[in-house]
């Protein structure tokens, strides 16, 4: 009995879970801006995957699985791209990949949602909260798009000479699009 | 309008020859070296005091231009031979040019390759031109190409200067430096 309840609670769940929607990447842009001596360089990673249950109906049963390709950064010139993927800052080859997992989302206001999860870059897990927007798209496509900060050296990102003084700034903006596919 | 020609370079005309002077050996030193070093802190500092340095070089250049609308430059020696006339006035405009274009290319450059360039920290000077690999990477070349030129036309400049002073024993050279006191006064 106890076992069939378990499967039970375990259909449902499934069932409750917002329908996958599929990530249009081409079309989809993760974003960051760093400073450094006054000045913000942009830089944004090129390859990532993202698996979005998304339903506005019911913002609770969506859910977000993102994987960044650190070798895919785009930081504007090989020098920084290079820079970028050293072991001092993202450590492209100790940590080829930067994660995201949503663990709740909420319906904040109309059209606006909060996805509270775990971000893990460089093996450090940090919860962080993301606000977003959802837009209805002509093409029946559904364009998530929001914007956080977070402080890299919560993630180890450019330790030793580069935290003294004020030279790169710690708070990192990120912005992030998502076009998922029209529902099925 | 029909002032007569000055005999010697004024005090400002002068200050912005030396200073551009001294501003060219930092920026070319600085530039040097920050090319060959590795990435950290200390480079990105390097980068922008030469960034920095660069925009001084262009505004002093625009000024110099302009004073020189104002306070004429002396009259070249008249025993000078037509090809040295042409050589002083090529050179000297040559020299302007680069003085402007070599700034003007390290700029778009650093536009090019998304380093916007912030005066000093704190005055951002818009970029003109979008992100681009491509042109970044030409843009270096261009940049390095002309502050060779630089460095060969200064070179010839400097020689000719002492050629004056020490073969033709005119007054181009001490016309471009301070009067020293009589006396033996220099302060
Ligand atoms: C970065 C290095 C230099 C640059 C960019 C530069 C540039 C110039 C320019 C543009 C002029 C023309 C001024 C005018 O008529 O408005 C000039 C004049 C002059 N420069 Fe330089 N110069 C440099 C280095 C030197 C050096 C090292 C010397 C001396 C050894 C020198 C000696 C002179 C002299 C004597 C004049 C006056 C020429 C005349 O009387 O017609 N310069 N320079």
């Amino acid at each position: 009995m106890k076992l069939f309840t378990a499967v039970l609670l375990s259909l449902a769940a499934v069932s409750a879970q917002a329908t996958p929607r599929t990530v249009d990447t081409a079309r989809s842009d993760i974003s960051f801006s760093v400073k450094q001596m006054g000045v913000a360089v942009e830089g944004r990673f090129k390859r990532f995957e993202a698996q979005v249950n998304f339903d506005p109906a019911k913002p609770e049963t969506s859910s977000a699985a993102l994987s960044v390709d650190i070798a895919s950064i785009d930081a504007g010139s090989d020098e920084a791209d290079s820079t970028a993927a050293e072991r001092a800052w993202l450590d492209k080859a100790g940590f080829p990949k930067a994660t995201f997992k949503s663990s709740s989302v909420r319906a904040t206001g109309p059209g606006k949602y909060e996805a509270k999860g775990l971000l893990t870059i460089k093996g450090k897990p940090r919860e962080i909260t993301v606000p977003f927007r959802a837009t209805d798209q002509a093409s029946g496509a559904t364009l998530l798009s929001g914007q956080f900060s977070i402080r890299r050296t919560d993630f180890g990102v450019g330790g030793g000479e580069w935290n003294e003084g004020d030279l790169v700034s710690n708070d990192v903006p990120v912005t992030f699009q998502l076009l998922l596919a029209p529902a099925k | 309008m029909s002032q007569p020609l000055p005999q010697r370079y004024g005090a400002i005309a002068q200050a912005g020859h030396w200073l551009t002077l001294l501003l060219v050996i930092g920026a070319f030193a600085l530039g040097w070296i920050m090319s060959d070093m590795k990435m950290s802190p200390t480079r990105l500092k390097l980068f922008s005091y030469h960034k920095w340095i660069g925009v001084t070089i262009f505004g002093i250049a625009v000024l110099r231009l302009l004073w020189r609308q104002w306070a004429k430059a002396p009259p070249l020696p008249p025993a000078m031979p037509a090809w040295e006339r042409i050589g002083a006035h090529l050179s000297h405009w040559g020299l302007y040019a680069l003085l402007l274009a070599i700034p003007l290319s390290g700029w778009l450059m650093s536009s090019a390759k998304g380093f916007q360039t912030v005066y000093l920290g704190h005055f951002p000077i818009p970029d003109l031109i979008g992100r681009d690999r491509e042109l970044g990477k030409l843009l270096e070349d261009v940049h390095e190409l002309l502050t060779t030129i630089l460095l060969f036309v200064v070179g010839l400049h400097a020689a000719a200067a002492l050629k004056h002073h020490f073969f033709n024993r005119d007054d181009v050279l001490t016309r471009m430096l301070p009067r020293w006191r009589k006396t033996g006064d220099a302060s």
